[in-house]
């Protein structure tokens, strides 16, 4: 899952290089700020075909608590 | 009870020795009464107010938590007082009670209880407790604390509940964190009495006599009053900050480094940061989140949604809204170019991007605040006009010289270009100065100098307010 996690980031950021653990947060990333996030959200759910709840995206801040409510759903 | 007035030095001293000396467990008792007694003394009406809304609040979050209807009303309650506020301080509708019988106070009460950061906290407090993210407080002196605490009742830091409510049964007063704190407030002063209140006439000149002043002056003067504001506004925020640890808490930070900002989108990461982050969390966010279907026009309306808001909340007038347009249209351009222009950092030298990235901004930021600083939308059309007619002036002493370093009244050219060169270090050493401020060390050096320095070159008139206590 990380993996493919990490292309679609990838892909949002521009950036072919970009590696994600699940530390990883928007301090990591330069380009990761609230509209970027919007965009990162939608590939997310495309992605992963789920929809992810507001109060679920209030509450990301690592890459890990995103893992972790996509395993959820999946 | 102004931040540079010495009243108020006098009840600072009072509160931080009472509150060193006092145990954990009973400061926050006293600080709220502090806080009351701080607000009481701007006007009894605000006192009123605050213990109104704080009751009001308090209780209201109590069986707030799942009811949508509760909530929506509750929160229209405390928006409705903002509205209420701008309209009665700057409408007509502040005359027409002025001229009632019984108005004047009745006036001044409504003013206050849309004490514009005081409601933003409370609106965020019965967001919170709404969605479950917290438990109501239990205590009402601790939320009075949160919601009123006096260095940021005026002109915030905007906390959230989860930053600010959590410190209360945690302050230590260290002898560091008062000489850290004595510091910060120092560079606050010094910025706001030597910088800020030193470029507050020149820049007036210009504004107020638009029709007198053209090109490269005038250009100048909204270079001047964007440096007047972020000197004027992070001076306030240092003092707050400083203040705020010497009572054991700590404060949001509001500002960094702002005119090293290489795009707008940065510069609304740097710029005001604890309202910011309150617009985005409860603005921006819903708004977007609900319409990401539509991908970038999205970010768009949320953007423009989100400026919208924040004209309402600085006050209902055409020269905010206006404001407001520019920097939606800013951001929206920087949605739809963001990848052309990652591509194009990587294609040239990264600081020569970076370099004209911060000259654009400052000036994009600088156009749109003579919107913010003009009384009229004419004199800000007439303002900008001027800007690109006789740019070169013909007479530099007369056109130039003399309404920036007089400010047309005072005869002070020494202390004005002092000024300047002031401005220049702190705009350019932010960093290290900011560092030496924030140290827990006791430095001699930097504590003489500031203090020479305000009693050098500093305006001590307490009838000066700081800008953003208008909103």
């Amino acid at each position: 899952m990380q993996e493919r996690l990490q292309e679609v980031f990838r892909k949002v950021f521009g950036n072919d290089k970009l590696v994600i653990t699940e530390s990883t947060s928007a301090k990591d990333i330069k380009m990761w700020d609230s509209l970027t996030h919007l965009e990162l959200i939608t590939a997310v759910e495309t992605e992963f075909n789920i929809r992810f709840s507001f109060t679920e995206v209030m509450e990301f801040n690592t890459v890990g608590d995103m893992m972790h409510a996509i395993r959820e759903k999946i | 009870m102004n931040f540079n007035s010495s009243v108020f030095f006098l009840f600072l001293f009072i509160v931080v020795l009472v509150n060193w000396l006092l145990p954990q467990r009973s400061r926050f008792w006293f600080l709220a009464g502090a806080s009351l007694f701080f607000i009481g003394w701007h006007n009894i009406e605000s006192f009123f107010a605050v213990i109104l809304f704080s009751l009001f609040n308090y209780f209201i979050a109590k069986r707030v938590s799942g009811k949508r209807a509760l909530y929506i009303s509750s929160v229209s309650i405390n928006a409705a007082a903002i509205l209420l506020f701008n309209f009665f301080s700057e409408s007509i509708f502040g005359f027409i009670f002025s001229v009632s019988s019984v108005s004047f106070h009745v006036e001044k009460f409504i003013i206050a209880l849309g004490l514009s950061f005081y409601s933003l906290q409370n609106i965020s407090y019965l967001t919170e407790v709404y969605y479950k993210r917290m438990r109501p407080e239990k205590n009402i002196f601790r939320f009075t604390l949160y919601n009123s605490f006096f260095p940021k009742i005026i002109s915030g830091p905007v906390m959230f509940p989860k930053e600010f409510l959590p410190q209360i049964d945690n302050t230590v007063v260290t002898k560091e964190k008062l000489v850290s704190g004595f510091q910060r407030l120092l560079l606050g002063l010094l910025k706001k009495m030597v910088i800020a209140d030193r470029l507050a006439p020149a820049v007036s000149s210009i504004f107020d006599h638009s029709n007198e002043y053209s090109g490269l002056t005038t250009l100048v003067a909204s270079y001047l009053f964007t440096i007047q504001l972020y000197f004027d506004f992070s001076g306030y925020t240092d003092m707050a900050l400083g203040i705020g640890r010497m009572l054991g808490y700590e404060l949001k930070e509001n500002f960094n480094l702002p005119f090293r900002s290489a795009s707008v989108s940065d510069y609304w990461r740097r710029w005001h940061i604890s309202l910011i982050s309150w617009f985005t969390t409860y603005v921006f966010y819903p708004v977007a989140y609900r319409l990401r279907s539509l991908k970038k026009m999205a970010a768009v309306i949320g953007l423009s949604l989100t400026f919208f808001v924040s004209v309402i909340w600085h006050g209902i007038g055409i020269t905010f809204f206006a404001w407001a347009i520019c920097h939606a249209i800013y951001l929206s351009i920087e949605v739809f170019t963001k990848r052309y222009r990652q591509d194009l950092s990587e294609k040239i030298n990264d600081k020569l991007f970076k370099c004209v990235g911060v000259f654009i901004v400052f000036n994009a930021v600088c156009f749109s605040n003579i919107f913010f600083r003009s009384d009229s939308i004419g004199r800000a059309f007439e303002l900008i006009k001027n800007e690109f007619s006789d740019f070169i002036p013909g007479d530099w002493l007369r056109d130039f010289i003399a309404p920036l370093a007089v400010g047309g009244h005072q005869l002070d050219k020494f202390n004005f270009f002092s000024t300047i060169i002031l401005l220049l270090v702190f705009l350019l050493f932010e960093r290290k100065i900011n560092r030496i401020s924030e140290s827990v060390s006791f430095n001699v050096k930097y504590v003489v100098a500031c203090i020479l320095l305000i009693m050098t070159f500093g305006i001590f008139d307490s009838g000066t307010r700081f800008i953003y206590m208008q909103f």
